[in-house]
């Protein structure tokens, strides 16, 4: 197994940025198609926001920390803060049929990621795993360049 | 990554709004705040390029839907230019392509 990629950055949305880009390096470095790659992206930015705007109630310079295992098949991230507990059972996606803005990044999630986890077991703080397996995607990018 | 946004009324009661950037929860409230007070003004049509838009987030596409809402409410058309693949696939994740009216070029939405 690689060693993991770790990256902790204050809990602002001036940093988002950057996050996605060591992010973006990282699955280049692993040949990960654009398509997923993108996706993975996406869901990790929106995890970091969700914690900014829901962990820590806004914009202000507490610990994110992110950490990056990409270990055969499979992409692992989890996001480590320190700010308000939240009741992992409501955190569902909304219903889509309604077109109104806001409450799509738990969707989007759900969505691209194979699983995902809160734990709170922790005196502080959440801790959000969330796995991609990678060769599933491998396949249907090379069977897309195929065509 | 900073944000560019660039207005321009190409004809009487169209405005064209330029993004240049990364669309996140950094950045969607300066496109909120360029956007909203164009549905206050009598235009027939507000056109948003996002040809320099290689990454849009929920907090993007919330304002993009807010967009929509005024343009609902005020008669506004709002058309949405050019999505490259990256903002179009969160488009598509979020079953939100056919709800906008969206053009490949900016010259496609103002002929409409």
């Amino acid at each position: 197994m690689s060693q993991p990629i770790k990256l902790s950055i204050p809990s602002h949305p001036k940093y988002l940025g950057l996050i996605r880009k060591v992010l973006q390096e990282l699955l280049n470095y692993h040949e990960v198609p654009d398509e997923t790659a993108r996706r993975l992206i996406l869901c990790v930015d929106e995890a970091c926001s969700n914690v900014i705007k829901h962990g820590y109630g806004g914009p202000c310079e507490e610990p994110i920390e992110a950490t990056f295992y990409i270990d055969g098949d499979d992409f692992k991230v989890q996001i480590r803060d320190y700010g308000k507990q939240c009741d992992s059972s409501q955190i569902k996606p909304r219903c889509l049929d309604q077109i109104k803005p806001g409450g799509l990044g738990t969707h989007f999630i759900n969505e691209i990621m194979d699983d995902v986890s809160y734990c709170t077991e922790r005196a502080k703080g959440t801790l959000l795993t969330m796995v991609k397996k990678l060769k599933s995607e491998l396949t249907s990018a090379q069977e897309k360049d195929k065509e | 990554m900073s944000i560019e946004l660039k207005l321009d009324r190409p004809s009487e009661n169209i405005v064209t709004v330029s993004v240049n950037g990364d669309i996140d929860m950094s950045s969607s409230t300066k496109v909120r705040d360029i956007l909203a007070p164009l549905f206050q003004e009598n235009n027939k049509a507000i056109i948003v390029d996002l040809s320099g838009v290689s990454y849009i987030d929920s907090s993007g596409i919330a304002t993009l839907v807010e967009g929509l809402q005024w343009s609902h409410s005020s008669q506004n058309k709002f058309r949405l230019v050019s999505l490259t693949p990256g903002v179009k696939d969160v488009f598509e994740i979020a079953r939100l392509l056919t709800v906008f009216e969206v053009f490949d070029t900016k010259e496609e939405a103002l002929a409409h």
